[in-house]
């Protein structure tokens, strides 16, 4: 593996429970998006390559380093960590100033990256005010300053809209796709899955401390279409409908929901939805919609981590 | 070397600033003033200025030196790990550049910094109440071998608890059952089991620093020089064990992580 991040069979155990599992990936130039639900191993996964923890099976190299060290590799990396305090007492560009100075910058060249990162984020005219008045969303963005100010070459962001009200959404989106046009590289992670979706296209899902899938989301698609897929159909005749879907042999499952409606699982989607409109044609039968459930990474998230169920 | 020394001056500044701020710092400065008070109560009973001179000293030997600074020390050095670590505010530190070592360093001389603020004045304000209310005179070597005590015990107990707070979550508990059990205990038992406490080279520094001063009949076995080292040479043992045990540490809470 040659990636940006590469992880090999990384486990990390928290006591009895596991944090990370044999998780492995190559993470590659870009935007990546690291999906999965709470408890996952996400943040667990950042605080390795952060060095603040240690692997306590396998490899997981940062850059060609190992992730548990220390030097100026370290400078080349940046860290947005989610539930991290801040020092409250500081200002926003104190706060920034000083970890540069913790980077080894001179005062006048990390007052000024502090101030020009603050501005990148959006909080100057915030910068001189005490953290501890921050909301949560301007503290999401100072992290975000600190963690881009000195320009490092591959940003970990976790779970960095978390928190954040939709402009400022919208405004971080954009400033991360912005980050990668200027040629850094980024993990983001995040549990609302449209958000990633929308960011990039590549991803890597994670469940249960292990990679699950890993690839862009065309490609995790076809590890979809193996399985089965699921539909949402209604019908004023579901049982008549359900009676001619059970005789195809490519559906699983047939699993009725409400009053007029039914859940179809199919190994074949392609064939599924090209055969749907000559059943309404050639047997009569009315459906008023069919809804893929499958149309988002959401959904896709949920038929690989629960094992194709 | 510039970039290293300006990794070293922002620590130690961040954790100076960090360590003299909010509801703790009041405490402090109040707990630190208590000798201060002691002595103003004992003035306002108009002793005689020998009495008065005696007390400031003496309470320095009692109160100030093995409480007053040790306490001060304690919550100022087993925070500035554990704390950071509790908070995570300590990753902006470590993942940085910064080699584990210096942020170690730093930390120490930012905790050194704050606790001689406080106790510097803690050392000396008795004197001068003592001085002003009692009209007595201090030959200088008073309060400069009463500072060199003050800032010795804060050396080599900032060191000592610094090095607790890194490698233990009870540093608080630990430190205070040390200050107070160890410390206060051992240096009464025969024979030389005193030379295990901190609080022996202190007393010793002072008894050769002040002939005639409250520690007059301390059976001194060192020079003041050889206390100096023996105190000093405790804090740089802590400090570089505390560098050796930071860059082997995890420093994520012990919680279970997403």
């Amino acid at each position: 593996m040659t990636g940006i991040v590469d992880a090999d069979s990384v486990t990390k155990r928290y006591g009895e429970v596991l944090g990370l599992n044999g998780f492995s990936a190559s993470f590659q130039a870009g935007i990546t998006g690291l999906i999965g639900p709470n408890g996952a191993g996400k943040s667990t996964l950042f605080r390795l390559l952060a060095g603040q923890l240690r692997c306590d099976a396998g490899t997981l190299t940062i850059l060609g380093f190992p992730a548990w060290g220390e030097g100026e590799f370290r400078r080349s990396v940046g860290y947005c960590p989610e539930h991290a305090s801040l020092f409250d007492w500081m200002t926003g560009t104190d706060f920034v100033t000083t970890l540069l100075r913790v980077d080894g910058f001179p005062r006048a060249e990390a007052h000024e990256r502090a101030l020009a990162a603050i501005e990148i984020v959006g909080l100057t005219e915030a910068r001189d005010r005490r953290l501890r008045g921050y909301s949560k969303g301007m503290r999401q963005r100072i992290k975000l300053a600190q963690c881009i100010a000195h320009n490092p070459m591959l940003i970990l962001l976790d779970e960095p809209l978390n928190g954040v009200d939709p402009v400022g959404r919208a405004n971080l989106s954009a400033l991360m796709r912005q980050l990668s046009t200027n040629g850094h590289h980024l993990i983001v992670s995040s549990h609302v899955l449209y958000e990633v979706e929308r960011l990039t296209e590549q991803i890597v899902m994670i469940a249960h401390g292990q990679a699950i899938a890993q690839g862009d989301i065309h490609r995790i698609r076809d590890l979809i279409d193996s399985r089965p897929h699921m539909v949402d159909l209604e019908s004023p005749d579901p049982r008549g409908l359900a009676r001619l879907l059970g005789a195809w042999d490519h559906v699983v499952s047939i699993e009725f929901t409400a009053p007029e409606k039914l859940r179809v699982r199919t190994r074949s989607p392609e064939t599924f939805y090209t055969a749907l409109p000559s059943l309404v044609v050639t047997e009569g039968v009315t459906i008023r919609s069919v809804h893929s459930a499958d149309d988002n990474l959401d959904a896709v998230f949920r038929y690989l981590a629960g094992g194709g169920r | 070397m510039t970039g290293e020394w300006t990794r070293l001056s922002a620590v130690t500044w961040l954790s100076l600033r960090g360590s003299l701020r909010g509801a703790r710092l009041f405490g402090l400065v109040a707990f630190a003033l208590v000798p201060t008070l002691i002595v103003a109560a004992v003035a306002s009973t108009h002793p005689g200025a020998s009495t008065l001179s005696n007390s400031a000293e003496g309470l320095f030997v009692v109160l100030t030196l093995p409480i007053v600074t040790m306490v001060i020390v304690l919550v100022l050095s087993v925070g500035q790990f554990r704390n950071e670590i509790d908070n995570e505010t300590l990753l902006y530190l470590s993942d940085r550049s910064i080699s584990r070592p210096m942020i170690v360093l730093g930390k120490y001389l930012g905790s050194l910094a704050a606790a001689l603020v406080l106790v510097v004045p803690a050392a000396l304000l008795p004197l001068a109440v003592a001085a002003l209310a009692g009209g007595t005179a201090y030959s200088i070597d008073v309060p400069v071998a009463l500072t060199v005590a003050a800032a010795l015990a804060t050396m080599a107990y900032g060191g000592f608890f610094l090095f607790l707070g890194l490698v233990s979550r009870s540093a608080l508990l630990i430190g205070l059952l040390y200050g107070f059990l160890w410390e206060e205990l051992v240096r009464l038992l025969p024979g030389s089991a005193p030379q295990l406490t901190l609080v022996f080279y202190l007393r010793n520094l002072l008894s050769d620093l002040l002939p005639t001063g409250p520690l007059s009949g301390f059976d001194a076995p060192l020079t003041a020089a050889g206390a100096i080292l023996v105190l000093v040479g405790v804090a740089v043992f802590f400090v570089v064990s505390g560098s050796v045990v930071f860059r082997y540490i995890e420093t994520a809470p012990e919680r279970e992580s997403a």
